[in-house]
């Protein structure tokens, strides 16, 4: 759910707390919404857990139902390639999504759907010199039912207010954002695969574009969303489990940044740190923190490890959002996920290097993986750190928790299995 | 000769086919969509809850397109969602489910000029394609589907972006000036789907389609479906500036612009509402399965072997010079051939020597009838009869046929090769 400051909203929950539901504090996902809470320390309103919504107006969100559809004519469309040649982020749909916002008009404008085009932006826009950008990645995966499905897109949406409101450009109705989206997914669905291979990559965009130099929040701005049909992301060595190198003298994030944000700036510097990691050998980068070496993320994924605690119990732990985190729709899927299963314990606690190097000595280290909507599951054998080479068991155990973990994901992303997290769209 | 009669009734316009494919792809839409054995228990939706798409096919191969004509058939849910499939083919001749391919067509020829030749899934006639040939398949729900409907349709759009009048005739037909046939159709109707398939011919080498189709003396005799053949025309005859693009996108948009259920035009308006065009890539890993229907659709057993059991009979005159010289005949010397084919194997094979033949020292015959036994319907059966005829020589080693078995093989090739 979007977080908004508005009085008309308070004035609505003011008058339905009682249709509002009573919360069970014993809610993991509670939790978690207690820490980000937390960390941001702000005076937001609760939002309501029921619909209808208060009156939308422009300042606050567009709207589904102004939507303008225009379709591509056959001289626009683009020929399909072979499924194996998609790669990742490639080749693209037909079909775009666009919606300005102008604070000069009255705020929102109307969502468009329209041909794929360029963008047409002015040299001194603000996205271009002070990365005011944030974007977001889910998927659209055609079920066994050949039905359609998106994968927890609401939780996309809040985590996109949250980088808006953290950028300086203007928040929206998530839920009427995912209705614009079903309608591109629906146009474009030809471009997923009839097979469990691919998937429709979403990617939403929000950039500020004002033409002014002065650096303060935009007053105009472009959210669009383009979507991509995707194979394979990363390339894995034989085994399929990657390698990576963890240097501590590069910092990803750092506290009270934007670490635990999905902004464009937080990427753009990692390329370089890559490169070198991939010249040792390596798939990926480690990210560290401080002077303990704390694993944060693990390239573009959240980091977790599976090992045998000090009660002797088989436990999944993951760094916690302490603000350096991003808040992963993966990450948080597993977690409540594993938290169901018996024979796993799931903890959300800092990890730091010498507590990995100590429990892979005392072979109470069983797997490391990475988790991303790109990949889903990475599977990490190797870590390079220091002068050290750390074989990590990942690929040798009988029933790795990675592969059920995945596993469990695929059946509820593809219609295997109903779930509530894989909502249908036509 | 006894002779076993086809079994199947044959129609000459849609044919029902009950029942769903028996191979599973990854994708079973009957097996998935929970439908009970009772029909009535799928709901359908409203006319303003159904979107519809224009699928362009990306490839020219008959076998792939025809593959993919099935894949959609059985594996794609139609129940919101209406499509209408285009494409287009190199030069091939497409027979019905249940015609025979030497009847119908010049098979020498199409092999010669490398020509395809292949069966389609639904009943009807034959017909000759070429780039210049539109293909159109309306695929909908069962209970929604509408000949009436897409033949209209199709006649509005050449009305509104053309303004070619045409007619539809009792034979489903689009006649245009009142005698020129430009279209035939097809259809399949499932348990759960129906497709309506429409060809349009906009700029066809007229020449071509003649020589692919001519009709020859052949002897045959079937059950099988025959074609009724028509004075056709090509859309470019009546406007120039027709073109098989152009066409095609004006079909298009009139199918996106008129409602699922009646025909009105619904606009603009109604075109932003659907899902509009798509390029469709036929490939397995696009669409899995995919290829082992074009596997099946491209075997001779299928194209050939599936005619339905058919007699031919031929008769040649024996040439004067090879008769014995002594004697004179009252009658005319005939040397009769008839054979019963089945699954495009030769099954039964009778010869009727006449006495000119056998007095003159031709003794082939029980050899001739084994050898050919099984055999495939082509060239191959030719090349069988001859070294079955060569065979006989072991006794003098000639390794060459004499001039009455020359004439024998020649009759023999007569009736294979110039079916």
């Amino acid at each position: 759910m979007p977080i908004r400051r508005s009085q008309v909203l308070v004035k609505w929950i003011f008058e339905n707390q009682h249709k509002l539901q009573t919360i069970r504090w014993c809610s993991s996902s509670l939790r978690y919404k207690e820490l980000e809470d937390s960390v941001q320390a702000d005076h937001v309103a609760p939002s309501p857990t029921q619909k209808p919504h208060p009156q939308i107006t422009p300042e606050i969100s567009f709207k589904y139902e102004d939507l303008q559809v225009r379709l591509a004519a056959p001289y626009q469309l683009t020929p399909k390639p072979e499924a194996k040649e998609l790669g990742f982020g490639k080749y693209f749909t037909d079909h775009m999504l666009k919606i300005y916002y102008h604070k000069e008009l009255g705020g929102w404008q109307k969502p468009e759907i329209m041909p794929f085009e360029n963008l047409n932006i002015h040299p001194a826009a603000k996205a271009l010199h002070y990365a005011i950008q944030l974007f977001e990645g889910l998927k659209a995966y055609r079920g066994v039912d050949d039905k359609i499905r998106l994968f927890r897109p609401e939780l996309n949406m809040e985590r996109m207010n949250l980088a808006a409101q953290r950028s300086g450009l203007p928040m929206f109705d998530g839920e009427e954002l995912v209705q614009c989206i079903k309608r591109l997914v629906q146009i474009d669905q030809e471009w997923v695969p009839h097979s469990e291979t691919s998937t429709l990559y979403i990617r939403p965009t929000l950039i500020g574009i004002e033409p002014t130099f002065g650096i303060m929040a935009p007053e105009s701005a472009l959210l669009f969303v383009i979507l991509s049909p995707v194979s394979a992301y990363y390339k894995a060595s034989s085994d399929g489990a990657v390698s990576i190198f963890a240097d501590p003298n590069v910092v990803r994030a750092f506290p009270g940044g934007v670490g635990n944000r999905k902004v464009g700036s937080n990427y753009g510097p990692t390329i370089e740190a890559t490169a070198r990691a991939a010249k040792l050998g390596h798939h990926q980068v480690l990210w560290l923190f401080g002077p303990d070496h704390q694993l944060t993320e693990v390239g573009a994924m959240n980091i977790f490890m599976v090992h045998i605690n000090d009660q002797g119990d088989k436990q999944l732990s993951t760094p916690p959002l302490n603000g350096l985190i991003l808040p992963g729709v993966t990450r948080r899927s597993i977690i409540e996920l594993a938290s169901q299963w018996e024979d796993i314990v799931v903890r959300e606690e800092v990890i730091t290097m010498d507590r990995v190097i100590q429990l892979n000595q005392q072979g109470r280290l069983l797997e490391m993986f990475g988790a991303g909507t790109a990949v889903i599951i990475s599977p990490i054998s190797r870590v390079g750190f220091l002068e050290q080479n750390i074989e990590i068991p990942t690929m040798k155990q009988s029933n790795p928790v990675f592969q059920r973990v995945k596993d469990t994901l695929l059946a509820i992303q593809y219609g295997h299995v109903e779930h509530p997290y894989a909502k249908v769209i036509s | 000769m006894a002779q076993a009669m086809v079994k199947r009734i044959v129609s000459s316009s849609a044919c029902t086919f009950a029942g769903l494919a028996q191979k599973t792809y990854i994708r079973n839409v009957a097996a998935s969509s929970k439908v009970a054995a009772s029909k009535k228990e799928r709901v359908l939706p409203t006319e303003g809850e159904i979107t519809k798409s224009v699928f362009m096919s990306q490839s020219t191969d008959i076998y792939t397109n025809l593959a993919l004509e099935d894949w959609l058939y059985k594996n794609m849910d139609f129940t919101n969602h209406h499509v209408m499939m285009v494409w287009r083919n190199e030069p091939c001749v497409v027979i019905g489910r249940h015609q025979n391919p030497w009847l119908e067509a010049n098979v020498p020829l199409l092999s010669e000029k490398e020509i395809a030749l292949a069966r389609r899934n639904s009943g009807g006639g034959t017909v000759y394609h070429d780039r210049g040939n539109l293909n159109i398949t309306f695929f909908a729900p069962r209970e929604r589907y509408d000949r009436n409907y897409n033949l209209k349709l199709i006649k509005r759009a050449l009305f509104r972006s053309f303004g070619i009048k045409s007619t539809i005739n009792e034979r489903q037909d689009l006649i245009v000036r009142d005698k020129y046939k430009v279209s035939g159709t097809a259809a399949k109707l499932g348990r759960l789907t129906g497709y309506h398939h429409c060809t349009l011919l906009v700029n066809a080498n007229k020449a071509d389609l003649s020589k692919a189709l001519a009709k020859r003396e052949h002897g045959i005799q079937t059950k099988a479906t025959a074609s009724t053949r028509s004075e056709v025309a090509n859309l470019k005859d009546l406007d120039n500036r027709i073109t098989v693009e152009n066409l095609q996108t004006a079909l298009g948009y009139e199918y996106l612009r008129t409602p699922a259920l009646h025909l009105d035009d619904g606009g603009q308006s109604l075109i932003a509402k659907q899902r509009g065009f798509q390029f469709v890539n036929p490939t397995d890993d696009w669409f899995p399965g995919l290829a082992e229907l074009k596997n099946d659709l491209v075997s001779w057993d299928w194209c050939f072997g599936r005619t339905p059991m058919f007699t031919v009979s031929r008769s040649f005159p024996v040439p004067i010079g090879l008769l014995a010289p002594s004697k004179v005949y009252s009658a005319t010397q005939e040397l009769v051939i008839n054979m019963t084919v089945e699954k495009g194997l030769i099954n039964d094979v009778t010869l009727s020597i006449p006495p000119g033949l056998i007095e003159s020292g031709f003794h082939g015959e029980a050899s001739v009838i084994t050898h050919l036994k099984g055999k495939r319907f082509t060239s191959e059966a030719l090349n069988a009869l001859q070294d079955a005829m060569l065979t006989r020589h072991h006794v003098s080693d000639v390794k060459e046929l004499d001039d009455k078995e020359q004439f024998v093989a020649k009759c023999f090739d007569q009736v294979v090769n110039t079916m």
